[in-house]
């Protein structure tokens, strides 16, 4: 009983630990894989503008959608959970939804340059809804859900 | 069929408009998925299977709109834009819209 007990008070601190050590661990993983990956695409050019500069006539365009989904751990959410009573910025948010954008334009170059075009314009990042869990009630989830599109095309050699 | 989200798409010029065109999903997660997020959110990472989600229900929407498009005899649709919202708990919808019209190579 007194067993139970114990397990029942440190069940929370248990997934605190987990939360921070793993969810860190994933989190520095994250990103320097997103750092490696965005030196490898540094050549193809991105505005957001829906204008096509120096861009090939014979070259074509297509439509590129990225999604990406990315869920908060136990300590950023109880982090965040602090901050709601003092308010301010919720930072440990903040890196999440970070490397939610920044994976979200990388899929964008990925599937552009496996499709053969040196150039993006006029992309497009939107918060999606996944079942109503971005606006989070009490028990949901906590995630980023992103919805990114840009017109892929090629570039005038110089 | 040539997808932008442009107005204009290089090296071709819009002959005709044939009008607004659309496509949208209702899709919802399944019990699995919901186990594994509820997990994933206690250590964080990509919640893979509400990414896969997403993709399945855009390539319906997509789908959708395309036929749309060429049953009013379009070689293109411009503009496309993309919106979600959700439904009730559980379940979103995609919806897809762009402007389905003719273009030609442009001549010069």
């Amino acid at each position: 009983m007194t067993g139970l007990l114990i397990l029942w008070l440190l069940a929370p601190l248990l997934l605190l630990a987990a939360g921070l050590f793993i969810g860190t661990l994933v989190e520095r993983r994250h990103l320097s894989d997103l750092q490696r990956r965005e030196a490898q695409l540094d050549s193809i050019f991105v505005t957001d503008v829906g204008d096509f500069f120096a861009g090939d006539p014979a070259g074509g365009a297509t439509l590129i959608v990225s999604e990406v989904v990315i869920a908060s751990d136990y300590f950023k959410t109880f982090a965040a959970g602090l901050r709601g009573l003092i308010g301010g910025e919720i930072r440990s948010y903040v890196s999440m939804t970070t490397r939610a954008h920044r994976e979200a334009l990388l899929r964008l170059k990925e599937q552009a340059q496996r499709d053969g075009y040196d150039a993006l314009c006029n992309v497009r990042l939107d918060s999606a809804d996944v079942g109503g869990n971005v606006h989070n009630k009490k028990g949901g989830l906590v995630m980023v859900a992103l919805l990114a599109s840009a017109t892929a095309y090629r570039r005038r050699r110089r | 069929m040539i997808v932008v989200n442009t107005e204009k798409i290089p090296g071709h010029q819009v002959v005709e408009v044939k009008g607004l065109v659309q496509g949208n999903t209702v899709r919802a997660k399944n019990f699995g998925r919901d186990i594994a997020a509820g997990f994933k959110n206690m250590v964080g990472g990509e919640l893979k299977g509400y990414t896969e989600l997403l993709s399945e229900s855009r390539d319906q929407a997509m789908e959708r709109m395309l036929a749309e498009a060429s049953r009013l005899g379009a070689n293109a649709v411009v503009n496309v834009r993309f919106s979600t919202s959700a439904v009730t708990a559980g379940a979103a919808e995609l919806y897809v819209y762009g402007t389905a019209v003719v273009v030609q190579p442009s001549e010069r």
